[in-house]
C-alpha cells in the first residue's frame, strides 16, 4: 500500500516503512540505543532525501526510546538524578552541534565529514566494546564467576572535585565528567543526526562505572530528551521533518522496542554488549567502505535550492 | 526568463508565417496529490486547424510535445580518489534546471524535425543543462551537464519518447504523459510543436499544475508557516505513540 509523504514529496510503501521501523525499534529496545545510525542510512538508500531522512528519524527514535524507557522505568532501571544532569548538558551540546552543522555545510565536504566521523566513532567504540565483551566471555568460559555489577574500581575521574551522590547508580562521583559526556553526546548527536545511545552506554559503563541494571534505561531516557529537542530544532531550521514518514516509522518502532526490551531480559550483559559491538562495527565498516571503495557512479547530483518558476 | 523570452520571440515570429494553427488541451489541468498518490497519467491532445477556415490542410504533420516541470537549482558532483579516499572534488551548478523534462514525439526526432529546429527549440534534454549551467558553455559544464541528464534519466525524471504521439486522424493527435510518484510539486508547461517537412508550422504552450490537496497540503503548509507548533506536534506524537505502546504491552 503506497502512502504519500508530503514533506519528502514522494510515495512509499506503508508496510515497508512500518517493517523497517519495527526492526530498528527491536534493536533499540534490546540495546538501549536509538537506532538512528541504522535507520537514517536505510531510508536514504530507499530514496528518501537525506535532509528529510535525518530530520524524520529523530521523531521515530524519540518514540521508540519512549516505550523502551517506560518499560525500564517500570522495572526501576532508570537513574533519574543522573539522567537529569545528562539531559541538561546534552541540550546545550545539541545547540552547539546545530551551529557546527551549519558551519560545516557552508564549508562543503559535509558528507565526507559524516562518513569519516561515523567510521572513527563507531569503529573506536565498537572495538572497545568487542574487546571487553570477549574478555568477559572468555573468563566466564574458564569458570571464573564475575559479579553482574562491575567492580567499583576507581579511575582518575573519581578524583575530580564537585562530587555528587547518585543513589540509584550507587555512585559518588564528580559532576564534571557527567556534564562533559552529556555535552559531547549532544554535540555529536545534532551533528550526525543520531541519538548517541551507542556512545552513551559504553561511556556510562566504562568511564562512570554506572551499574548494568540502570545503564540502558538511563541512556534511553537521555535519548528521548535529546531527540525531542533535535526534532524541534530541525522543524524550525531545515523544515524537513516529515510527520507522515515519522509516524509510520513510529508505529513499527514502538512495537518493536517492546519486544526488544523483553528479549533483552533473556540475554546476559556481556552477550548484549558483544552483539551491540558487532552491529556498531558492521555500520563502521560500511561507512569505511564507502570512503575507500570506488563508487558505482562517480557522479552524483543534489538539489541546491528549489527555485520559483521563471 | 531567458528561455521564456526566447519562446515568446519564436511564437511571434512563427505565427504570421504559418497557415496552420493548433488547438490543444490537457486532460487534467490540476493534478491533485492525495495520500494514495502514486504517480499520474495525463493525456495531451489537440487538432491542427487551418488558420483561415475553408482552406484544406496538406499534411502529413508531425508533433513534438515538450513537458517541463518546476525549476530547481541543482548541483552535479564528481567523486575522485585522493590518497585512497573517495571525495567530492569537482562540481558544477545549474540554475533553474527543470526537475522534470519529457519529450514526446510522433517519430524519431531526426526524422520529425530538422537539426536547426531541434537546436532553436532546445529540444534535446542535454540542451537544458547547457542553458542552465552556471558559468556558461565551458567544457566542464558540457561534461557535467551530460552526466546530470543521465542521472535524471535514470531516476525517471528525464525522458524522450519517440513514438509517444498517436494520430487519431490526419490532424488530430493524442499523447500520454506519465508522472512519477516523486514528481516535484508546482507549475508544469507543455509546449506542443507542429511540424511539416521537418519545419515548424505551429506551436502552443499549455500549463498544468501538480499540487498537494487536503491533509497533505495542510501538513506541508503547517511545516512552513508554523514550524515551532509543527515540531511540538511531532514531539507530542512521538511521546504519545511511545507511551501508548508501553501501556498496550504492559502485562
Amino acid at each position: 500500500m503506497q502512502i504519500y509523504l508530503p514533506i519528502a514529496e514522494l510515495s512509499m510503501n506503508l508496510f515497508f516503512l512500518i517493517g523497517v521501523g519495527g526492526a530498528v525499534g527491536f534493536l533499540s529496545g534490546l540495546f538501549g540505543v536509538g537506532g538512528g545510525f541504522l535507520l537514517t542510512p536505510l531510508l536514504i538508500f530507499s530514496g528518501v532525501p537525506s535532509a528529510v531522512a535525518v530530520a524524520s528519524v529523530t521523531g521515530q527514535v524519540a518514540a521508540a526510546s519512549t516505550s523502551g524507557a517506560l518499560s525500564y522505568y517500570r522495572r526501576g532501571g532508570i537513574d533519574l538524578h543522573l539522567a537529569m544532569y545528562l539531559i541538561l548538558s546534552s541540550t546545550i551540546g545539541a545547540m552547539a552541534g546545530v551551529a557546527t552543522f551549519a558551519a560545516l555545510r557552508a564549508a562543503g565536504q559535509f558528507d565526507l565529514f559524516v562518513s569519516a566521523s561515523y567510521l572513527l566513532l563507531l569503529g573506536f567504540v565498537g572495538t572497545l566494546m568487542m574487546i571487553e565483551a570477549m574478555r568477559t566471555f572468555l573468563r566466564r568460559r574458564r569458570g571464573i564467576m564475575i559479579p553482574d555489577k562491575l567492580p567499583s574500581q576507581h579511575n582518575w575521574m573519581h578524583g575530580l572535585p564537585m562530587r555528587i551522590r547518585f543513589k540509584k547508580s550507587r555512585l559518588y562521583i564528580s559532576v564534571l565528567p557527567v556534564l562533559g559526556i552529556g555535552l559531547f553526546i549532544g554535540w555529536v548527536g545534532a551533528l550526525l543526526g543520531i541519538g548517541g545511545g551507542f556512545i552513551l552506554v559504553p561511556a556510562l559503563v566504562y568511564l562512570l562505572r554506572v551499574p548494568g541494571n540502570v545503564v540502558v534505561g538511563t541512556s534511553l531516557l537521555q535519548v528521548v530528551a535529546m531527540m525531542c529537542v533535535t526534532t524541534i530544532l530541525q522543524a524550525l531550521t531545515s523544515q524537513s521533518v516529515d510527520i507522515v514518514l515519522a509516524f509510520s516509522l513510529m508505529v513499527g518502532g514502538t512495537v518493536g522496542a517492546q519486544f526488544g526490551a523483553s528479549a533483552g531480559k533473556y540475554l546476559r550483559g556481556d552477550q548484549l554488549r558483544a552483539l551491540l559491538a558487532l552491529l556498531v562495527l558492521a555500520v563502521a565498516i560500511r561507512f569505511g567502505l564507502t570512503l575507500v571503495l570506488p563508487p558505482s557512479d562517480p557522479f552524483s547530483m543534489a538539489i541546491a535550492a528549489a527555485g520559483a518558476a521563471s | 526568463m531567458r528561455r521564456l523570452l526566447l519562446a515568446l520571440a519564436l511564437l511571434l515570429a512563427a505565427s504570421p508565417a504559418g497557415a496552420e494553427k493548433l488547438a490543444s488541451t490537457v486532460s487534467t489541468p490540476n493534478v491533485q496529490i492525495t495520500s494514495s498518490f502514486d504517480g499520474a497519467t495525463l493525456s495531451l491532445f489537440g487538432t491542427i486547424e487551418p488558420d483561415t477556415p475553408g482552406i484544406p490542410l496538406a499534411g502529413p504533420y508531425n508533433i513534438i510535445v515538450v513537458i517541463t516541470g518546476p525549476l530547481q537549482d541543482r548541483v552535479a558532483r564528481l567523486k575522485t580518489n585522493n590518497f585512497g579516499i573517495w571525495t567530492n572534488t569537482e562540481q558544477q551548478s545549474f540554475k533553474q534546471f527543470p526537475s522534470f523534462y519529457e519529450v514526446i514525439a510522433s517519430g524519431k526526432l531526426e526524422n520529425v524535425a530538422s537539426p536547426e529546429v531541434l537546436e532553436a527549440e532546445h529540444i534535446p534534454p542535454v540542451d537544458q543543462a547547457q542553458l542552465t549551467a552556471v558559468g556558461g558553455d565551458t567544457p566542464t559544464a558540457l561534461r557535467f551537464g551530460n552526466e546530470l541528464v543521465r542521472l535524471m534519466t535514470e531516476e525517471g525524471h528525464f525522458e524522450v519518447t519517440e513514438d509517444g504521439v498517436r494520430f487519431l486522424s490526419d490532424t488530430a493527435y493524442v499523447a500520454q504523459l506519465t508522472l512519477p510518484s516523486d514528481v516535484a510539486n508546482g507549475p508544469f508547461l507543455a509546449h506542443t510543436l507542429v511540424l511539416k517537412d521537418k519545419q515548424l508550422v505551429a506551436e502552443r504552450t499549455e500549463g498544468f499544475s501538480v499540487r498537494k490537496t487536503g491533509f497533505e497540503n495542510f501538513v506541508f503548509v503547517a511545516s512552513r508557516q508554523q514550524p515551532l507548533l509543527y515540531g511540538l506536534v511531532c514531539v507530542a506524537l512521538a511521546l504519545g505513540t511511545g507511551w501508548l505502546a508501553g501501556v498496550v504491552f504492559k502485562r
